[in-house]
């Protein structure tokens, strides 16, 4: 075998392994102690400086992962999931104790600056429904659907294990472990809007050094994070990824949607690239072929 | 030479082409008119989908009430099964209802997406091919970068896929198969001991002429070939579109909340 390095990522027993070997190969790449960040800063909109491919697009193919590694709490990412979380029973959940909210890393809302999403109350009250009972799901709706293999959606994707940026004329592709995006730059109109997708429909552009995506055709059921944060089925997202030649991207969400939540404006999923490994290939993503019974228990009774 | 001459020497030469001995890989005539890459070589990007009705059975078959007939697109007819390997397909065939892993949503893999039901579409650069296909949504990727296979025997779904080019004529090595999928509805199989050389070449720029051979010492007692066309989708609204199916069974409990829901 010549300069071919596979990056293992299974399905269900070692989804957090996976997630670990993306990340510490970012971090080898970044010369990075860790992934703990306790704050990040933008990236600024302005010129690409770095390679471009034949079509003129920014070269910025290669395998990216989220700064801090697998996250399931969206307003506090290295933070408790839930009351469960608060109240550790086992020893294993003692050991990963979180360290003091100013230790941890920001929020993934960027905007408003409290970093909290302002749900409405009707909509906070489903939001932490879902959350009292994720890690008891006694209903088949408690199960979070990354447990059942379903798409990770436009925002969640991005919070979870690494993921792969292909690029061709017309084209940016997304490779997720669970799902993947292509988004179009041909202009083509968006597809008819009664057809709702987990991972919306997405046409996008280039600004300089930020990719402009415009998402459609949502059905929103991913919910924006494992803590339940959520939008209706008719927001529109429009994501501004925002590349620098140093390896740092910003993908910065703006969702409008006023059906849950009051304005709002932005997530921020910092992201580091690879780095210039000869040659990176991921195992197959596949999921739903391993996953057994997992995330079916509920809904088999 | 006359134009009837030229019409002549050339049906002689596509009869002699298609009417080739099972296995052989002959070199198909070059297509003129082609996509190519920046690279010089043919560029396969695209959204393609075969017609050939394969995946309701690859052997000639007859038509029940849920498939259409079909003259079948194993060269020689038959594939050429084991005795042992005979009666697992006749267990397959009977379970098919329940046993075809497409009921579970799971991945068709390879060859079988290729002639599956649903488009697919091509996105290639010079080091790889990235084949998408709508059921399912699961993505192969294709080496074209001089890289071999990885050491040991891994249980891939989809194959490990390495590609190089014969003239205009793209040759795909796939080892590591998990022996879990089928090839078509009615139950045709391989083991993961299966060894498969792809060729992909154009016959036009909107058709693709597709060769798997199979060699599998396990389940078949001689290599054998499948071919089949792909046409290019050229519907201006045509894309893939999303088909994680096997969400469909719990896309129920998913319901988006809505303040009226909470009343």
């Amino acid at each position: 075998m010549r300069n071919c390095r596979l990056i293992r990522r299974y399905t269900r027993p070692l989804f957090l392994l996976g997630a670990l070997v993306i990340a510490s190969v970012t971090a080898s790449a970044q010369g990075m102690q860790g992934w703990r960040e306790t704050s990040f800063v933008p990236t600024p909109k302005g010129e690409w400086t770095g390679p471009r491919l034949p079509d003129g697009q920014p070269d910025v193919s290669g395998h990216w992962s989220n700064t801090i590694g697998n996250h399931n709490n969206l307003t506090d990412p290295q933070g408790p999931l839930g009351a469960d979380d608060e109240a550790p029973q086992t020893a294993r959940q003692n050991a990963r104790q979180p360290r003091p909210r100013s230790q941890r890393a920001p929020s993934r809302i960027s905007d408003p600056p409290d970093g909290q999403i302002p749900l409405q109350p009707w909509a906070r009250a489903k939001q932490q429904e879902f959350l009292k009972f994720l890690n008891n799901p006694i209903r088949p709706e408690y199960v979070e659907p990354f447990a059942r293999c379903a798409p990770g959606g436009p925002s969640k994707s991005f919070m979870w294990h690494g993921y792969e940026i292909r690029q061709y004329p017309g084209y940016v592709v997304f490779l997720f472990d669970s799902g993947n995006r292509v988004i179009h730059l041909d202009g083509k109109p968006h597809l008819p809007s009664n057809l709702k997708l987990w991972n919306g429909d997405s046409r996008g552009h280039w600004e300089g050094n930020s990719l402009v995506v415009d998402t459609t055709n949502n059905n929103s059921k991913a919910r924006l994070g494992r803590t339940g944060e959520f939008v209706s089925e008719n927001a529109t997202i429009v994501e501004r990824f925002t590349f620098d030649p140093f390896t740092i991207t910003i993908p910065n969400r703006r969702i409008t949607d006023k059906t849950p939540a009051d304005d709002w404006n932005n997530l921020t999923f910092p992201a580091k690239h690879a780095g210039d490994e000869p040659i990176i290939e991921a195992y197959e993503r596949v999921c739903v072929e391993g996953n057994g019974d997992h995330g079916l228990v509920v809904s088999s009774k | 030479m006359s134009t009837l001459n030229l019409a002549v020497l050339a049906a002689l030469g596509l009869a002699l082409w298609v009417g080739s001995a099972p296995g052989a890989t002959p070199t198909p005539p070059a297509a003129t008119g082609i996509p190519r890459g920046a690279d010089g070589k043919p560029d396969f990007s695209g959204i393609w989908q075969s017609l050939s009705g394969a995946d309701y059975g690859l052997e000639p078959h007859l038509a029940t009430k849920d498939e259409p007939p079909g003259a079948g697109v194993v060269e020689g007819d038959q594939i050429p099964y084991q005795p042992s390997a005979l009666a697992q397909r006749a267990k397959n065939f009977a379970a098919r209802a329940t046993a075809d892993p497409r009921h579970k949503c799971f991945t068709l893999g390879t060859p079988r997406g290729i002639y599956g039901s649903e488009p697919f579409q091509i996105f290639q650069r010079p080091r790889d091919l990235t084949l998408l296909f709508e059921f399912g949504h699961p993505v192969r990727t294709i080496n074209t970068n001089g890289t071999e296979h990885p050491d040991g025997h891994i249980d891939f779904w989809l194959g490990d896929s390495r590609g190089h080019w014969d003239g205009d004529t793209l040759v795909v090595d796939v080892a590591d198969f998990n022996g879990e999928t089928w090839l078509d509805r009615v139950g045709d199989f391989n083991s993961d001991e299966l060894h498969l050389v792809e060729r992909w070449s154009y016959l036009d720029r909107n058709t693709i002429r597709y060769r798997a051979t199979f060699e599998d010492p396990k389940v078949y007692t001689r290599p054998w070939t499948l071919e089949v066309l792909l046409y290019r989708r050229l519907e201006p609204n045509v894309q893939i579109i999303e088909n994680y199916c096997a969400t469909q069974d719990f896309d129920e409990y998913y319901p988006v909340p809505s303040a009226k829901q909470e009343k």
